[in-house]
């Protein structure tokens, strides 16, 4: 599928998951995609779990706490505390609030929750889905999750953390639920997953190690592969390489051979997504602008861009 | 009370442990390897202990290969002479093998060793507990520290979102690992013949956690729990004495932290953040080394076809060199040192021990201005 009718595709999707190693910008994307959602008419949350807040500084607006926060016309955002996602998990089964209250406070429970592998990450999926369905209070309808994943190196085991819970306990009511959130993040019309890098070798190399656990074991690719902090394009150097003193302060030649390597280095590296991860792909170029509300506007023009909107 | 950082001078053997922490994607890994090359030139017998380094990093230092040995030995260009001491060696650690050798050390017998292993919740946790990662460095950590081998060992941290959780993740996963709590909670639920039976004696609290328990988990994996719980139990206090030995370790004067650090304005309050937990949790730290700075640009304007990277390299440059006056006024204490973004990233050993010999250098410069 091309950019153009995959960035289109993206608006009929529920859930968006934005995945990538720590440091490639994923909040930064996961902000601009939301805005473009929202722009296109979708009533979208972006949701962090995070124990700091990252996305509030992009949009402006204050932190989260915890709380639905409204960004902007049918924008929203919400951060949760890792401690605090599997909370609600309780809430649903254990009907008394006073009992509530005393499972929470348990130290049982929290050796539990911290014990339990994978209960967080489909408790992470089990809010966006109840988010969607209208099931939590104070939250506005909405159209779109864009889930800006943790960082921990486990992405695909976000996704397939329900499915473990599902086929482990087999029945009952939670296991019903783990099922029913196993099957909306398999689901590709539900589901989009975001791959989010940098054209440097890291961040290459685990964005294509990604996609094989994607394809390994969900057998699906992701739906977008989107490139960041690309230096701008320039004219390669016909001589030999100078070689580079780097102190703190460089004259024109010197600026110039590094910025020649740098950009050399993204070319290599985008081939190297070119060949192992052919999903469509958003390029982004280093801006010399704060991470803020303008650069978020600014990518959002690109994505329209790119999306042959403009 | 004015916080004050400690020197570091890679070239002599103290301190013997060397921790760089900071967040993913920085180049911990990177300076790690550096400083272990610049340590074992320098004639101190140094081991650098590494989670994620790149495939190439990898291949230079031939972590790749060891498959039997834990630790390989990389060979120093030029070499070291044979039978001088200085030389250098590194790991990766695989948490789920340090786990299972860990079981099989310190199982009482073949028979627990064996239903821990083949439990399927031990494998579900050894892969994807909170904190697994973390809490094996600290366990390989202290097999290496008693064996005592090494002049210096330099150990690199997960890439986890925060430099803080490194640390604390021995303490969490200790306490999950022997909590009495949840081994009560636990066991009531079977029988010497491993059948369920009704659970009593906790009241009102007891059998609102068990329904919850039993609604959220369902039998099989609390069987599985229980049964590698009742396994493990008598692993728990060994586990428990070496997380403390070791946390013990680490605040020592044995042990010195080097943050590594991103550059730019936007960076400095992680930076100020991490360096105050540390500080905070008792541990020393050494230098901050803002990793990867673009160099600031003043000169002549480039001409219109290259007025993209003027205009942004300007930016870069002014926005790292920015940052890096901030963390220098914030820390007055502390020794922050900058290492450039290098053109082509340092992935063979004698562009690493370049870049460790400038880190040398620049740590020299902070002394002499301290």
């Amino acid at each position: 599928m091309g950019l153009e009718a995959q960035l289109d595709t993206l608006k009929k999707r529920r859930l968006i998951v934005v995945t990538g190693k720590g440091g490639v910008g994923k909040s930064l994307l996961s902000v601009t995609l939301g805005q473009k959602l929202a722009r296109a008419g979708r009533r979208t949350l972006v949701l962090e779990v995070d124990p700091r807040e990252n996305l509030h500084p992009l949009l402006g607006t204050p932190p989260s706490g915890g709380a639905v926060v409204a960004a902007g016309e049918r924008l929203y955002l919400q951060n949760l505390k890792p401690r605090e996602v599997a909370d609600w998990v309780v809430r649903k089964q254990v009907k008394i609030e006073m009992l509530v209250k005393r499972v929470l406070d348990s130290p049982v429970y929290h050796r539990f929750v911290d014990g339990a592998p994978g209960l967080r990450e489909m408790a992470i999926l089990g809010h966006a889905l109840r988010l969607l369905r209208g099931e939590t209070s104070k939250a506005p309808r909405l159209d779109t999750v864009v889930l800006d994943a943790p960082a921990t190196g486990h992405g695909v085991y976000l996704l397939t953390a329900a499915r473990l819970y599902a086929d482990t306990i087999g029945h009952g009511p939670f296991a019903g639920f783990a099922r029913e959130i196993a099957d909306f993040a398999s689901d590709p019309e539900q589901t989009s997953v975001v791959v989010v890098t940098l054209a440097e070798e890291m961040p290459v190399q685990e964005a294509i190690e990604l996609r094989g656990s994607l394809i390994e074991k969900h057998g699906r690719e992701p739906e977008l592969l989107v490139v960041n902090g690309l230096y701008p394009p320039v004219t390669p150097e016909d001589g030999p390489l100078t070689p580079l003193a780097p102190t703190a302060a460089v004259d024109a030649e010197s600026m110039l051979a590094l910025w020649r390597r740098r950009r050399a280095v993204n070319e290599r590296e985008l081939e190297r997504l070119a060949a192992e991860l052919p999903a469509p792909s958003l390029k982004f170029p280093l801006q010399p602008m704060e991470p803020g509300p303008t650069l978020v506007d600014a990518l959002v023009d690109l994505v329209d861009a790119a999306g042959g909107e403009r | 009370m004015s916080a004050k950082g400690f020197p570091l001078d890679l070239e002599r053997p103290d301190p013997p442990l060397v921790i760089a922490v900071g967040s993913g994607g920085v180049g911990k890994t990177t300076v790690a390897a550096s400083m272990g090359l610049v340590s074992a030139r320098a004639g101190v017998e140094t081991l650098v202990m590494t989670f994620d380094p790149s495939l190439r990093l990898k291949d230079a230092l031939g972590v790749d290969q060891a498959s039997q040995e834990e630790e390989v030995q990389v060979p120093l260009v030029p070499a070291v002479p044979e039978g001088a001491r200085g030389r250098l060696f590194a790991s990766l650690l695989d948490a789920r093998r340090t786990f299972d050798r860990l079981v099989a050390r310190y199982a009482p017998d073949d028979a627990s060793r064996d239903r821990i292993l083949t439990n399927e919740y031990y494998g579900h946790l050894a892969g994807h507990l909170g904190g697994i990662l973390e809490y094996m460095a600290v366990e390989r950590l202290y097999e290496v520290s008693t064996q005592g081998r090494y002049d210096r060992i330099i150990l690199d941290t997960p890439p986890t979102a925060q430099a803080i959780e490194f640390l604390e993740a021995p303490s969490r996963v200790v306490s999950f690992l022997e909590s009495g709590a949840l081994k009560i909670a636990l066991r009531p639920w079977f029988d010497g013949k491993g059948k369920l039976k009704v659970a009593s004696g906790m009241g009102f609290l007891g059998r609102g956690i068990e329904a919850f328990l039993d609604r959220v988990v369902g039998l099989d994996l609390l069987r599985d729990m229980s049964e590698f719980f009742l396994a493990f139990e008598p692993l728990f206090d060994g586990f428990k004495d070496r997380a403390v030995e070791v946390e013990r370790l680490l605040g020592s004067d044995k042990a010195l932290f080097v943050l590594v650090t991103g550059p730019g304005e936007g960076r400095v309050g992680d930076s100020l953040f991490f360096a105050r937990r540390l500080r905070e949790a008792g541990y020393r730290l050494g230098p901050v080394v803002v990793n990867r700075m673009h160099p600031t640009y003043e000169g002549p304007e480039l001409g219109p076809e290259f007025a993209d990277g003027d205009s942004l390299f300007r930016w870069l440059g002014s926005r790292h060199q920015g940052g890096l006056a901030e963390l220098r006024r914030r820390l007055p204490g502390d020794r922050v040192v900058a290492l450039p973004l290098e053109a082509d990233e340092p992935t063979d050993l004698s562009a690493l021990e370049s870049l460790g010999m400038r880190l040398v250098e620049r740590l020299k410069a902070a002394e002499a201005e301290a």
